[in-house]
């Protein structure tokens, strides 16, 4: 028994040995290649053929060192790998949401590119056609870091026509059209909100928004009327009443709610009366 | 003369199972073997003659008791050094051949290799394997198995062997054989303990035996001390006189024409029946005296518990 | 000496099984196909030459010292030819030491025949004889005789099955350990992190002998690894098998 507890003791002692060893060799700086252990991740497909059916375990440990290595600020190349990266994961589970969000998340605000996020949304959209998340988010980007509307509406477009998209997806898509001068579209979508709201702070919301459609055609109206005016008697008009009078544009539009255009004879801008949002 | 073996008291219990269920296998052993003895270890299937080997060569632990193997606990190797064994059912490593098996236990000792060659070599033939050394063991028969597992076992010139049924599985003929290699190792002055369940290996070459049952030593002694000249009963054939008459006498166990088989259970009365047969002018055609054998207290002893 | 010979043995003993020959064939097939996978691949060739082959390398060995180290103890037990091998005058980790000796013999004979096939490989493509490459091999051959212990441990109690699966989890969290490193800098200082952080160093740290990537692309090796790498694997295989003689030393053979 004596022997027994002497080899107990050895065997404490050899452990102990073994940890002060390794904690010299972490201390040891060991290089390592940026990047270099992506080199040749194979293609989604490709790895989806080879995982036996543990595609989507392989995806959750491919989703997981994703996070680690582009949390880790030292790789200065690792964008280059990026869409090889997602589109592996997305091949392996191409209905899992939060490794397309992450991706833009990381395109966005890490590697400072709108366009790499955009393509993670549309790799989403391609595989999930029914999801309304992926064109949303989309265009919130297309709106928010490109101030490109035109996008922003087509992306909002294809949202708000997916099952179980929210409501403000249609309003987003007005807005965008207001934004890029397709007044006609804003107009009638504006008007569809308005009708079938029943809560009344968006009907009041899609009024306002109406509003400014009007006043933006009529305005617009008003701006062509004014350079005729002044091309024919080169001067801005004293006031719309002349313009009227002149037969350029008659009758002088009024806004929705009835009233006037504020006119400034002097520099002959036209705009609203009010504040669209404080009528 | 010094005991070589000698076990006291020794308990051995397993537990098994997933909730453990304790059984006992030893309930306390004691015997010893003398130098220059051959030893039969007798007992049923399951009596724990095996695990009393176990314990003796160290493979197992015993719960209490002492053994000593040439005065020494078995796990020293001093005690193993003079030691050979032959294990029930010998298996051994099947992808080396017979020379090769035998030269590999013999490295174990330390012996150099012109001596080992030769040695083996008079091994083989001794147990008449000389022409399957090359083979290699997979394709042993199992009387060769048991016959390499012999070799095996007197690789270091012991003088102490343990054999775990080396009579088992083999055909008429290897059993004399194996028979005669026991008696000539005793001759040359081994010490032999071997265990067996069959009686007349035991009868025919052990100068002492135990009787193990159930996990204690029911007999031990010295095989003419345990089946003493005491007589059971006597066996007598006669003819020609009245079968009336002589049934008083004995227990008739069978008539054959005018033969009559009689079982006689003391001596007064086989006096009488001879008496009678002279007086009748009968004949007397057989006279055995049956002397109590070894199954007998076997069978006592398994049968009593 | 009896240490000796039951070494060569058990090296007579591998070397005479079928198993170790078809992982030595899958083992010079995957490391002759890493030339199919150059072609297929852009840029540096030999790269993916040499990546292929020392992971194959390793991949097999452990899968060897796995497989057949798991297997030897247990056997002998099983087949009962341990019975007769320890009635002859030898100690019970005299035995235990032998078979490991004899398994890690065999190793290093079946490592060096695949980076003969490894380094010719390599030769047809640079038409140099990179001996550097034989750096890696030797971490994993460190590596091999530690999981050899392993297997050896967990054979001297456990079916082949089940030891099979327990080294190859020893293997796993050998080499992710590292990432509870990542998790100790996530966690809150206290209790926790300090019971952590005497896991984290007490586990078994694979990655200290993989210089796969330092040897590939032509990066320094530290010196002082040299030193402390094998001198971990010496002290934690000594631990391992010494864990294992404790297990087999009190064992009844039933």
């Amino acid at each position: 028994m004596r022997k027994s507890t002497a080899l107990g003791l050895a065997l404490a002692l050899v452990l102990l040995a073994a940890a002060g060893l390794k904690l010299r060799l972490d201390a040891i700086p060991r290089r390592t290649m940026p990047g270099s252990s992506v080199i040749f991740l194979p293609s989604g497909k490709f790895l989806r053929a080879t995982t036996f059916g543990y595609s989507g375990f392989l995806a959750d440990l491919l989703f997981v060192w994703t996070i680690q290595y582009y949390g880790n600020p030292q790789i200065p190349d690792k964008f280059q790998r990026f869409e090889n990266i997602f589109s592996a994961i997305a091949e392996l589970d191409p209905r899992w949401v939060d490794p397309y969000e992450v991706a833009a998340l990381i395109a966005i605000y890490d590697a400072r590119d709108v366009r790499l996020a955009l393509r993670m949304f549309d790799l989403g959209a391609a595989k999930n056609p029914g999801m309304w998340i992926f064109p949303y988010q989309a265009g919130h980007y297309a709106q928010l870091y490109l101030k490109d509307y035109a996008l922003a509406k087509a992306y909002y477009e294809k949202a708000m026509a997916l099952p179980g998209a929210p409501p403000i997806a249609k309003r987003l898509f007005a807005n965008a059209a207001y934004q890029t001068m397709d007044l006609r579209t804003a107009w009638e979508t504006w008007s569809e909100i308005y009708e079938t709201a029943e809560d009344p702070q968006i009907r009041k919301i899609a009024s306002n928004h109406l509003y400014r459609v009007k006043a933006a055609a009529d305005i617009s109206l008003l701006r062509q009327a004014l350079d005729r005016y002044r091309e024919r008697y080169g001067r801005w008009p004293s006031d719309l009443e002349r313009l009227a009078a002149s037969g350029i544009l008659s009758p002088i539009p009024k806004d929705m709610d009835g009233k006037d255009y504020a006119y400034d004879p002097a520099s002959g801008g036209v705009k609203t009366a009010v504040i669209p949002w404080k009528r | 003369m010094a005991d070589v073996l000698e076990l006291r008291d020794v308990r051995k219990a397993f537990r098994q199972g997933f909730i453990p269920r304790r059984r006992d296998v030893l309930r306390g052993i004691s015997f010893s073997v003398a130098e220059g003895e051959i030893f039969g270890y007798l007992g049923p299937n399951g009596a724990g003659k095996t695990t009393t080997i176990k314990c003796v060569l160290g493979l197992i632990f015993p719960d209490g008791g002492t053994i000593r193997l040439f005065g020494h606990p078995p796990l020293a190797v001093k005690a193993r050094a003079g030691l050979g064994f032959l294990p029930e059912n010998p298996y051994f490593y099947d992808y080396l051949s017979g020379f090769e098996f035998l030269d590999f236990y013999a490295q174990l000792f330390g012996l150099p290799k012109a001596e080992r060659r030769e040695r083996i070599a008079r091994l083989l033939r001794r147990v008449g394997l000389e022409k399957a050394a090359g083979l290699p063991l997979r394709k042993y028969s199992r009387g060769m198995l048991q016959r390499v597992g012999l070799a095996q076992a007197l690789v270091n010139d012991p003088s102490f062997l343990v054999l775990d049924e080396p009579l088992g599985g083999l055909d008429p003929l290897g059993r004399k054989e194996i028979r005669d290699v026991i008696l000539g190792l005793k001759d040359a002055g081994k010490t032999i303990l071997f265990t067996s369940h069959i009686l007349q290996d035991i009868e025919m070459i052990c100068d002492r035996v135990a009787i193990l049952v159930g996990g204690r030593i029911h007999s031990q002694g010295r095989l003419a001390d345990l089946v003493s000249e005491k007589i059971l009963f006597t066996e007598m054939t006669v003819s020609g006189v009245e079968p009336e008459k002589i049934t008083a006498l004995g227990q008739s166990l069978s008539v054959q024409g005018n033969r009559i088989l009689l079982k006689v259970y003391d001596e007064a009365g086989v006096e009488a029946v001879l008496s009678l047969v002279r007086e009748k002018k009968g004949r007397l055609h057989a006279l055995i005296p049956r002397l109590q054998t070894l199954e007998d207290i076997f069978v006592d002893a398994v049968k009593k518990p | 000496m009896t240490v000796k010979v039951i070494a060569l043995n058990t090296f007579k003993e591998a070397v005479r099984d079928r198993i170790l020959y078809l992982l030595l064939f899958f083992a010079a097939l995957a490391i002759v196909l890493s030339r199919v996978l150059a072609v297929l691949t852009v840029g540096d060739r030999t790269k993916v030459v040499k990546d292929v082959g020392l992971a194959s390398i390793s991949f097999f060995g452990a899968l060897m010292a796995i497989l057949i180290g798991t297997g030897l103890v247990y056997k002998e037990i099983e087949k009962r030819t341990i019975f007769t091998l320890l009635a002859k005058p030898i100690r019970r980790h005299e035995f235990l030491l032998g078979k490991y000796f004899g398994l890690v013999l065999t190793l290093a004979v079946m490592t060096a025949a695949m980076s003969l096939i490894f380094l010719l490989l390599v030769f047809a493509h640079t038409l140099t004889v990179e001996v550097r490459l034989l750096v890696p091999v030797f971490f994993i051959f460190l590596e091999l005789c530690l999981l050899t212990a392993v297997a050896i441990l967990f054979s001297s109690f456990s079916t082949p099955i089940l030891s099979s699966l327990f080294a190859l989890s020893f293997y796993l969290i050998g080499h992710f350990s590292w990432s509870l490193e990542t998790l100790l800098k996530r966690t809150r200082p206290g209790a926790g992190r300090a019971a952590l952080r005497v896991v984290y160093t007490l586990l078994p740290d694979l990655e200290n002998f993989n210089v796969k990537t330092e040897a590939v692309h032509g990066l320094p090796i530290p010196a002082s690894l040299f030193l402390y790498a094998p001198a971990y694997g010496l002290v934690y295989t000594a631990f391992v098998l010494l864990l294992a003689v404790l297990v087999f030393r009190r064992r009844d053979f039933v």
